[in-house]
């Protein structure tokens, strides 16, 4: 999934402006870190990619499609194409590891066989398929971390979008969780993580987008 | 600067060239649909039962609630089916002159029976009248004592109209008809009861319907707050839902199911109640109405009206939760 935001502005009604003219282009295939200190607007950017927000100026295209253009109507099949790790809206305790995976594809309509089989590849990916009948709440912070990313990328999503997916882990999990998004852009998939974390950033390698203020402050590859 | 604007040229045309890869909404899948309605029809009725005392607390309120006016339907009905009976016993009775001989009394007898407007007429010369009148009050004594027979020759006419409230004014206005022959010392309809009957009537026929529009606004209420409960204790789920991409209709499809379940199983309830209690009370109204009137047959729902009952408490039930679900789902956003 190709995303372009073009001189992008975001302000809230309460008068706070989290983006102003933000402007940058991901490629299909390409994988990109948003840093940033808190509060500098990587969530809001996310939103605003996800339709949670809607920007108040600029442009975001989208495979070329303006989303101002998109109906709220159209707002579940935008969202059927991304998979998201947040830090909030995380998993459900009143059902299986299973079923949480599961979720995106009940959601779409997928049949029982199919749905079984790609949350079990899903799983498998993340190296979680032993614990597919364990309720999340059972689970260690890294591998309910794992299954939130299992639910991203179990639709198969053109865009990987990750909010501070490394928050609370140690060095040591992060770095694997960071090899697990490596892995998806590997296959085609667009990547963009929003990440504090400046050394594990520096060490993948990719382009590193950073925020200041609602100000995209530095474009280019790792500092 | 100078590049800024044939740049924006570029991607003016990009936009164009890529729009067709942006994916329609899917094509409508008659068997997915069918499938996931049943599913979440399935799944609704399990979450219902693994709360079994609050979702049979809810039920019981919802089931008493339409017990009342299904109850009151019925013994609006079983009246009606009664009056319906005296219905058709309405004559209207002359009294001819006491010298009015019986020639005469035929003739007339004659002339009215061809009348379009009446039935029959049944004729009561005095000998007969003096029988009845013998046999029923037991004055035989006094009345034999008598020098001559005091009743006069009754004709009873029977219009064809049966008499309802409909049908007073014209057979009152054939009373008075009758009234004006000369062989005619007085006709009687036997209908001021029938007044005040219909009348009754009338005013139970608008309590049962003021009461009933009262309980289904208060089943509405009840389902919509359980409802409403019910989207609130599973908010993190529909803001997941909303965040993978589900949509409105999806999110919406448990509670109205739920919804839908709460309104027939209290339907369910309500049938049965409604049955029991005509059965129990059956043995003594028949035979208090037997005191009156023989042949009368207490009745109850029957199976159009029970598939009635039920369609109407599930209609409530999807209603009071749809109305519900628009007002509690649109407050649930993701942030």
């Amino acid at each position: 999934m190709e995303i372009e935001f073009q001189r992008v502005g975001k302000k809230y009604d309460s008068g706070q402006e989290a983006l102003s003219q933000v402007s940058f282009h991901l490629q299909q295939g390409e994988m990109a870190f948003l840093t940033g200190h808190s509060g500098a607007g990587k969530s809001t950017l996310m939103k605003l990619m996800m339709m949670i927000e809607r920007q108040t100026s600029g442009q975001i295209l989208v495979d070329g499609v303006d989303l101002r253009t998109l109906s709220r109507r159209a707002i579940p099949q935008h969202r059927r194409r991304v998979g998201v790790v947040f830090q909030n809206h995380q998993l459900l305790f009143d059902r299986s590891v299973f079923h949480n995976v599961a979720l995106p594809l009940q959601v779409s309509g997928a049949d029982h066989e199919q749905t079984a089989k790609r949350v079990r590849a899903a799983l498998d990916k993340v190296g979680l398929l032993s614990k597919e009948k364990y309720n999340p709440m059972a689970l260690s912070g890294g591998e309910q971390q794992r299954i939130g990313i299992a639910r991203a990328v179990v639709n198969k999503p053109q865009l990987l979008l990750a909010d501070e997916p490394t928050g609370n882990l140690d060095p040591r999990l992060s770095a694997e969780i960071m090899n697990l998004f490596q892995e998806f852009n590997n296959v085609g998939v667009t990547v963009l993580v929003a990440s504090h974390d400046l050394a594990l950033v520096a060490r993948m390698r990719h382009r590193v987008l950073t925020l200041n203020q609602g100000r995209m402050v530095n474009d280019g590859g790792f500092s | 600067m100078s590049q800024k604007p044939s740049q924006r040229g570029a991607t003016r045309q990009s936009v164009k060239a890529t729009k067709h890869n942006w994916p329609s909404r899917p094509a409508f899948n008659v068997n997915l649909y069918l499938r996931q309605h049943q599913a979440t029809l399935a799944e609704s009725f399990m979450r219902l039962v693994h709360y079994p005392l609050a979702t049979l607390m809810t039920v019981m309120v919802i089931a008493i609630a339409l017990s009342l006016p299904g109850g009151l339907y019925v013994l609006l009905k079983n009246v009606q089916s009664v009056t319906d009976n005296w219905e058709q016993q309405s004559v209207i009775t002359l009294y001819l002159f006491p010298q009015v001989d019986d020639t005469k009394a035929l003739a007339l007898s004659h002339r009215l029976s061809s009348r379009p407007d009446v039935a029959t007429v049944d004729y009561v010369s005095k000998e007969e009248g003096l029988r009845y009148f013998e046999r029923s009050s037991g004055y035989e004594q006094i009345l034999s004592s008598l020098p001559e027979n005091p009743l006069p020759i009754v004709l009873k006419v029977i219009p064809k109209e049966a008499v309802n409230l409909q049908s007073l004014a014209l057979l009152q206005s054939l009373r008075d008809q009758l009234a004006g022959q000369t062989e005619v010392e007085y006709a009687e309809l036997d209908a001021q009861w029938l007044q005040r009957l219909a009348n009754i009537l009338s005013f139970g026929q608008r309590f049962v319907y003021a009461l009933s529009s009262l309980l289904v606004i208060a089943v509405l209420l009840i389902v919509g707050n359980t409802i409403r409960m019910a989207v609130e204790s599973r908010r993190d789920e529909v803001l997941v839902m909303k965040l993978v991409g589900a949509t409105d209709s999806y999110i919406r499809r448990p509670f109205l199911y739920m919804g839908f379940w709460f309104g027939i199983l209290g339907g369910v309830f309500a049938t049965l109640c409604i049955l029991v209690l005509s059965w129990w009370v059956s043995a003594p109204a028949e035979r208090l109405i037997e005191l009156y009137h023989g042949g009368f047959q207490l009745q109850t729902f029957n199976a159009d009206e029970i598939v009635l009952c039920l369609t109407i408490s599930a209609l409530i039930g999807v209603l009071g939760a749809w109305i519900a679900v628009n007002r509690h789902i649109a407050h649930i956003e993701l942030q």
